[in-house]
C-alpha cells in the first residue's frame, strides 16, 4: 500500500525544500541504477586494482611466515580485520535502530546502512586467516571455561562471525525486496530479470507488509544481540586474552560503542557522497544530517567517558600490570596511534559539532563522521597489533612494556587493498540492491506535510501509533 | 500516540493546580503518617550521633553497609530526573510533557536525601567538613583531592544545584499562572518567584532555549555523577570485585534503570492522589515501558560483563568472592532476588502491551526493579567487603541493626514527603508544556485514516 | 517617548495575529508593541518581532571562570598540603580532571542560568500592564505609544477582535 505509486499529492520534506511526490521517487532512483555511468566504472577499476595489490602483499605476507609463533607480523592485518567489523559490521544498526525508535528522518539512510552488511561477505574471508595465529589457550585467561571445550576459542568466533554476516545479509535482502519488486517493473536486461526473480512474488498486499515489517524488526533485533556479543568474543579473543593479566571490563563494551559511533560516521559519509553524485539531493534533507549529529556527539562524549572509565581505573590501582597496560597501548609505545584515536574519536567531532551552525549542515556532520572512522582505524591498531606481538601470552602479569610495531610496506598496501576491497563489494551490491530505501523514503512522504499556522510556516510530522 | 482530548485552557489550569488550591483530608493524612516516620527516624539518627557508630551493625572489615547502600541507592533514584527530562527533551518526544517536572523534583529530593546517608554513615557529620572543603587554613591541612570520596561532594553538589536551578527556571512561567489565580500572601509570595513574568515571544523563546541548552548542559553532568559514585568502589585495589573499569557505566545504567522505575512509581502515586486522568495518560507509561525495556537489557548487558570479567581472570580469591556473593547463604537468597525483581520478573512482562498499559502492573513491576535494585548495591558492598584479601586480619559478616532499618525507612518517607510538599506548594506537571503540546497536536490525512501529528519547530 | 500602554485581550490566536499586522501596516514600529501569551508559539507564529539574544555567551564565560577555579583549588590543596598517597604524584592528572571537569559545569551552569534570566529581562520589578486572564488563555497585545496615538491603537486594536481594551499611563 505505501509504495503505491498512485499517490500524487505532492509534499514537501522541509520548510525550505522542494516538492515531491511518490513517483519522482521510484523515477530518480530507478534512472540512477539502471545507468551505469563512466565514472562508476573508473572508480571500480581503480578499487579493483589497489584490491588486487592488497591480494598480492597479502601473498608476500604468506610467504613471510603464517603461523601461531609467525604472529607477531600479522599485527596490521588482525586490526584490519576488526576494522572491517567495527564499521561495516556495525553499520546495519543504524537502520535497524532508527527503525525501532521510528524516526521520520531516518528514511534516506536506511538502505545506505544496511547495504554494508554486503561487506560482511568479505570481513568473514578476511577472518579466515587469523584462525590459524592465536596461541592455545592453555596457561591464559580466556571468556571460555575450559580450553578442552569443543572448538574453543576460533570455531565458536568464526560462527559468531559467520552469523553476524548472513543475519545482514537476510536483513538486507528482506528489506530491499519491495525495492527490487518496484525495480524490475522499470527496466529491461538481465539485471531487471534478476530483481524480477528474485522479487517476483512481491505484489505489496497489506499481509506482506505486514510480514515484512516483523520481519525486520525480529531480524533487526538479532543483528543487534550478534553484533554485541562478536564484538565483545573478537575483542576479548584477539587483544586481551593475548595480554597476560589485563582485565579490562568496559573495553568490548567500548569496542561495540566506537561500532556504534563509526557505524553513523560511515552512514554519514556514504550519504554526503551519494547526495553529491547521485541524483536523491531532494530526497536527502539537511534536517536528516542535523538529526544525526546530535547522536554523533553524544556518541563522541560517551567514547571520552568510556576511555577515561578505563583509565582512571587503571591509574588509581597502579598495579604493575596495569601501569604497563597503560604504556603499551596508550602513553609510551603507541602513544602516536593514540593520541590520533583520541583527537579523531573524541576531540575532532566534539569540537566540531558542539557547534549548532556546524550540526544544522551537510557538511560538518559529514567531517565528524569522517573524522570518527579515521580515530576507529587507529584505535584498531593501537589495540590489536601490540597484542597479537606479544610473544607469552600465558601468566598472570604482563611484566614489561612492549615496545611498538611499524607497519612496513606490505602492511600499507595490505590495509589499502582491504579497504579498497570492502568499497568495491560495496559498489558491487548497490548495482543488486538499490542505495536509496524507495519504500521507506515513500512511506515517508505520506506522513510529511508543510503547513501554515498564524503566520508562519512549519513541518507537520504524522506519528501513525 | 496522542490519544487525550484537547483541554481548554480553563481545565488545565483547574486539574493541574488542584493539589495547590485544593486540600483533601487524604493528603494530608498520607502527609502526617510520612511525617511520624521521618521523625522516627531523625529520632534514631540523633540516638546514633550521642551514643556513636556502634549502635550500628558496621564492624571490621564491613565498614560499609546498610548507609551507604542507601546512598548509592538515591543516587540512582536521583538519576531519573534528569535522564528522562533531558534526553527527551533533546529529542523532542511529545510524550515528555507531563513527566518532566515530577523527574526533575525526583532528582532533587532523592539527591537531598542521598547526601544525608553519608553525612550520617559519618557518625560525627559536622567533621565531614575537614575532609570535604578547602578551609582549614590554621593548620594547613587540606583536603585529598585524588581520593575518590573527595570527588564525591563535587559531583553532587554540581548536579543537586544544577537541577535546582533547572527545576526553578521552567516553573517560572508556572510560577506566573499560579500568580494570577492566588490572592493576599500568596500572590506576593508567588509574584516575587515568578520574577515578573509576563509571556512575550522573548521569554518563551528563551525558555525553549532554556530548556534545551541547561539539559544539555546537565546530561554530561548527570553521568558524571553516578560515574564518580561507582569510582569510590572501583579505585579500590584491594576489594575483590570491585576494582572494574567497567563499573562507571554499570552504575550510571541500573541509576537509569531505578531511577526511571522510580518515576513511573511517583506518576502513577500522583495520578492516583491528584486526579490526573486526562495528563497522565495510558500511552505515557506505555512509552516509559518501551523505554524501560531498552534500558533494562542495556544494564543486563553491563551487569553480564561486570560478572563475566569478574571470572575471567581466574584468580582464586576473586572466584571466591563471587561464589560468596551467589551461593553462600543470605547473600546467595538476596543475589537471587536482586535478579529476580530487577530483570527476570519485570522485563518479560514489558514486553506485552496489556502490561505496558495497565497502570497496576506497572505500579508492580517497577517498585519490584527498584527492590532488586537496592539489593544489587547491597549486595555489590557488604560481600566483598567481607572477604576482603589484601591488608585484613579477619574476615566478619553483616546484618543491619534495628537503628539503621530505622533510618533507611526514614528516607523513603522522607522523599515521598518532600516530594508531596512540593506538589503542594508548585505545580508538579508543567502547565505551559502541556498547552504547547495542544498547539502543536495537528492531524494528516492517509487514505481514510486520520493520523495523529506533530508540528516541529525547527 | 512613550507615555502610554495599551493592552487587548483576544481569545483566538488568529485575531491577535491580525491586530500585529494591522498595528505594522498602521506604521507602529515592531518594538513598540508585544504580544503576551499563556503558552509558547511556534518561534514567528504570531508575526512578532525577531528577537535576538546572546544566550550562548554565557556557558562558554562560565566554564571558562569553572575551569579557572577548579584547577587553582585542585592545584592548590596538593601544593599546599604535599602528602603522597599511594604513590601517586602531587599533581595528579586523573583526580584533578575529574574535579575540574566539575567545576567547568558548575560554572558553565550557574552562567547559563543568569544568562536566561538576564536574557529574558527579568526580574523586572516596574509593574507592566498586564491581565490575570492571559494565563487562562487569552492573549494580549500591548502596543507602548505616545498621547497621539493612543485612540488610533486602542480603535486598531478593538477592530481587529479583541474582546477587550484597556489603557494605563506608562
Amino acid at each position: 500500500m505505501t509504495t503505491a505509486d498512485n499517490n500524487f499529492d505532492r509534499v514537501q520534506l522541509s520548510v525550505d525544500g522542494p516538492e515531491l511526490n511518490s513517483r519522482m521517487v521510484t523515477e530518480q532512483v530507478s534512472r540512477d541504477f539502471f545507468d551505469v555511468t563512466r565514472n562508476y566504472k573508473l572508480v571500480i577499476a581503480v578499487l579493483g586494482s589497489v584490491f588486487l595489490i592488497g591480494i598480492i602483499a597479502l601473498i608476500f605476507r604468506f610467504l613471510d611466515g603464517f603461523g601461531v609463533s609467525e604472529r607477531a607480523q600479522w599485527g596490521y592485518y588482525s586490526a584490519m580485520f576488526a576494522f572491517l567489523l567495527i564499521t561495516a559490521g556495525s553499520a546495519p544498526l543504524v537502520a535497524v535502530a532508527l527503525r525501532w525508535t521510528k524516526n521520520h528522518w531516518r528514511r534516506p539512510f536506511s538502505r545506505v546502512s544496511e547495504l554494508y552488511a554486503a561487506v560482511g561477505l568479505f570481513t568473514i574471508l578476511w577472518f579466515i586467516p587469523l584462525m590459524a595465529l592465536l596461541p592455545p589457550l592453555e596457561g591464559r585467561r580466556s571468556l571460555w571455561v575450559s580450553s578442552e571445550f569443543i572448538g574453543v576459542p576460533l570455531w565458536w568466533d568464526f560462527f559468531a562471525v559467520l552469523g553476524l554476516v548472513v543475519c545482514g545479509l537476510a536483513l538486507l535482502i528482506l528489506s530491499a525486496i519491495p525495492d527490487m519488486a518496484v525495480l524490475s517493473r522499470h527496466g529491461n536486461g538481465p539485471r531487471a530479470k534478476f530483481l524480477r526473480s528474485f522479487s517476483g512474488f512481491w505484489r505489496g498486499t497489506q499481509a506482506q507488509w505486514n510480514y515484512h515489517r516483523i520481519g525486520l524488526t525480529a531480524l533487526g533485533a538479532f543483528y543487534f544481540m550478534l553484533l554485541v556479543m562478536v564484538q565483545t568474543m573478537i575483542n576479548v579473543d584477539f587483544v586481551m586474552s593475548l595480554v597476560p593479566g589485563w582485565k579490562d571490563s568496559i573495553m568490548p563494551a567500548h569496542q561495540a560503542l566506537t561500532g556504534i559511533q563509526t557505524a553513523i560516521g560511515l552512514t554519514l559519509v556514504t550519504t554526503f557522497i551519494l547526495r553529491h553524485t547521485g541524483r536523491y539531493k531532494d530526497f536527502i534533507p539537511m534536517e536528516s544530517f542535523w538529526s544525526f549529529s546530535k547522536i554523533l556527539l553524544a556518541l563522541s562524549l560517551l567514547w571520552a567517558y568510556f576511555w577515561f572509565a578505563a583509565l582512571i581505573t587503571f591509574w588509581y590501582g597502579r598495579t604493575p600490570t596495569e601501569q604497563n597496560v597503560l604504556k603499551t597501548f596508550m602513553f609510551e609505545s603507541y602513544r602516536i596511534p593514540f593520541l590520533l584515536n583520541f583527537f579523531f574519536s573524541f576531540l575532532i567531532p566534539f569540537l566540531l559539532l558542539m557547534w549548532n551552525q556546524v550540526r544544522k549542515s551537510i557538511i560538518g556532520p559529514t567531517l565528524a563522521g569522517a573524522s570518527v572512522l579515521i580515530g576507529a582505524f587507529f584505535m584498531t591498531i593501537r589495540l590489536y597489533v601490540p597484542a597479537l606481538g606479544i610473544e607469552d601470552p600465558t601468566g598472570h602479569a604482563l611484566k614489561a612494556v612492549q615496545p611498538a610495531m611499524l607497519p612496513d610496506v606490505l602492511d600499507i598496501f595490505i590495509i589499502l587493498g582491504g579497504l579498497a576491497g570492502a568499497a568495491l563489494i560495496y559498489l558491487l551490491a548497490s548495482r543488486i540492491f538499490p542505495i536509496l530505501s524507495i519504500w521507506e523514503v515513500k512511506e515517508g512522504l505520506l506522513y510529511s506535510r508543510v503547513r501554515p499556522l498564524l503566520r508562519s510556516k512549519f513541518l507537520v510530522l504524522g506519528k501513525p501509533e | 500516540m496522542q490519544e487525550g482530548k484537547i483541554l481548554g485552557y480553563k481545565t488545565i489550569n483547574r486539574d493541574l493546580l488542584r493539589g495547590l488550591f485544593e486540600n483533601p483530608v487524604k493528603y494530608w493524612a498520607i502527609v502526617m503518617f510520612l511525617g511520624l516516620v521521618v521523625f522516627i527516624a531523625v529520632f534514631a539518627a540523633g540516638f546514633m550521633v550521642n551514643r556513636g557508630i556502634g549502635v550500628t551493625g558496621l564492624n571490621r572489615p564491613v565498614f560499609w553497609g546498610f548507609f551507604i547502600t542507601n546512598f548509592v541507592f538515591w543516587i540512582g533514584i536521583s538519576h531519573a530526573g534528569v535522564m528522562l527530562s533531558a534526553i527527551l527533551r533533546l529529542s523532542k518526544a511529545e510524550w515528555r510533557r507531563p513527566a518532566t517536572r515530577a523527574a526533575e523534583v525526583l532528582t532533587i529530593f532523592s539527591l537531598m536525601t542521598a547526601v544525608l546517608m553519608p553525612f550520617i554513615h559519618t557518625g560525627r557529620p559536622w567533621r565531614l567538613m575537614y575532609w570535604v572543603f578547602p578551609y582549614d587554613f590554621s593548620r594547613g591541612i587540606w583536603p585529598d583531592i585524588r581520593s575518590p570520596l573527595v570527588w564525591d561532594p563535587s559531583a553532587v553538589n554540581t548536579y543537586l544545584l544544577s537541577s535546582i536551578l533547572f527545576v526553578f527556571i521552567a516553573l517560572v512561567p508556572d510560577l506566573a499562572v499560579v500568580r494570577d489565580r492566588s490572592s493576599g500572601i500568596r500572590r506576593i509570595a508567588y509574584s516575587v518567584l515568578s520574577l515578573g513574568w509576563r509571556g512575550t515571544p522573548r521569554q518563551w523563546k528563551l525558555q525553549a532555549i532554556a530548556g534545551i541548552l541547561l539539559s544539555a548542559l546537565i546530561l554530561p553532568v548527570f553521568v558524571s555523577v553516578h560515574s564518580i559514585v561507582s569510582w569510590d568502589f572501583g579505585m579500590a585495589v584491594s576489594v575483590n570485585s570491585w576494582h572494574s573499569t567497567i563499573f562507571a557505566p554499570y552504575f550510571v545504567i541500573g541509576a537509569v534503570h531505578s531511577g526511571v522505575s522510580g518515576v513511573v512509581t511517583v506518576m502513577i502515586f500522583m495520578r492516583w492522589l491528584f486526579g490526573w486522568e486526562d495528563y497522565v495518560r495510558r500511552e505515557h507509561i506505555d512509552a516509559l515501558g518501551r523505554l524501560l525495556i531498552v534500558i533494562a537489557v542495556a544494564w543486563f548487558y553491563f551487569f553480564a560483563m561486570e560478572f563475566l570479567f569478574g571470572i575471567y581472570g581466574q584468580e582464586g580469591d576473586e572466584l571466591a568472592t563471587r561464589s560468596l556473593q551467589m551461593f553462600s547463604a543470605p547473600w546467595g537468597w538476596l543475589f537471587l532476588a536482586f535478579i529476580i525483581t530487577s530483570f527476570f520478573f519485570p522485563v518479560p512482562l514489558w514486553l506485552f502491551r496489556n502490561v505496558r498499559r495497565s497502570f497496576l502492573w506497572m505500579t508492580i513491576t517497577t517498585i519490584s526493579v527498584n527492590i532488586g535494585m537496592w539489593l544489587e548495591r547491597f549486595i555489590i558492598i557488604v560481600p566483598g567487603l567481607a572477604r576482603k584479601q589484601v591488608f585484613t586480619q579477619s574476615w566478619y559478616t553483616y546484618a543491619p541493626s534495628p537503628i539503621e532499618i530505622m533510618i533507611i525507612i526514614g528516607t523513603f518517607a522522607m522523599v515521598l514527603m518532600l516530594f508531596l510538599l512540593f506538589a503542594k506548594i508548585f505545580p508538579l506537571i508543567p502547565l505551559f508544556d502541556i498547552k504547547e503540546g495542544q498547539i502543536l497536536t495537528d492531524e494528516i490525512k492517509v487514505g481514510r485514516r486520520k493520523v495523529p501529528a506533530v508540528i516541529r519547530e525547527d | 517617548m512613550a507615555t502610554h500602554s495599551v493592552l487587548a485581550l483576544y481569545s483566538d490566536a488568529e485575531y491577535a495575529a491580525e491586530a500585529g499586522e494591522a498595528l505594522d501596516n498602521a506604521g507602529f514600529a515592531k518594538e513598540d508593541y508585544d504580544f503576551l501569551t499563556d503558552t509558547p508559539y511556534p518561534e514567528g507564529a504570531l508575526g512578532e518581532r525577531h528577537n535576538s539574544h546572546r544566550l550562548y555567551v554565557f556557558p562558554f564565560v562560565g566554564a571558562l571562570i569553572g575551569l579557572t577555579a577548579a584547577i587553582l583549588l585542585t592545584a592548590g590543596t596538593q601544593l599546599a598540603y604535599p602528602l603522597v598517597t599511594g604513590g601517586k604524584p602531587i599533581l595528579s592528572i586523573p583526580p584533578m580532571a575529574i574535579i575540574t571537569y566539575e567545576g567547568t559545569m558548575l560554572g558553565a551552569i550557574l552562567f547559563t542560568v543568569i544568562g536566561i534570566i538576564f536574557e529574558s529581562r527579568l526580574p523586572t520589578f516596574k509593574k507592566h500592564i498586564y491581565d490575570d486572564r492571559i494565563t487562562e488563555g487569552l492573549i494580549g497585545v500591548v502596543v507602548d505609544c505616545d498621547d497621539d496615538n493612543v485612540d488610533r491603537a486602542e480603535q486598531i486594536l478593538t477592530q481587529a477582535g479583541a474582546e477587550e481594551v484597556r489603557r494605563e499611563a506608562a
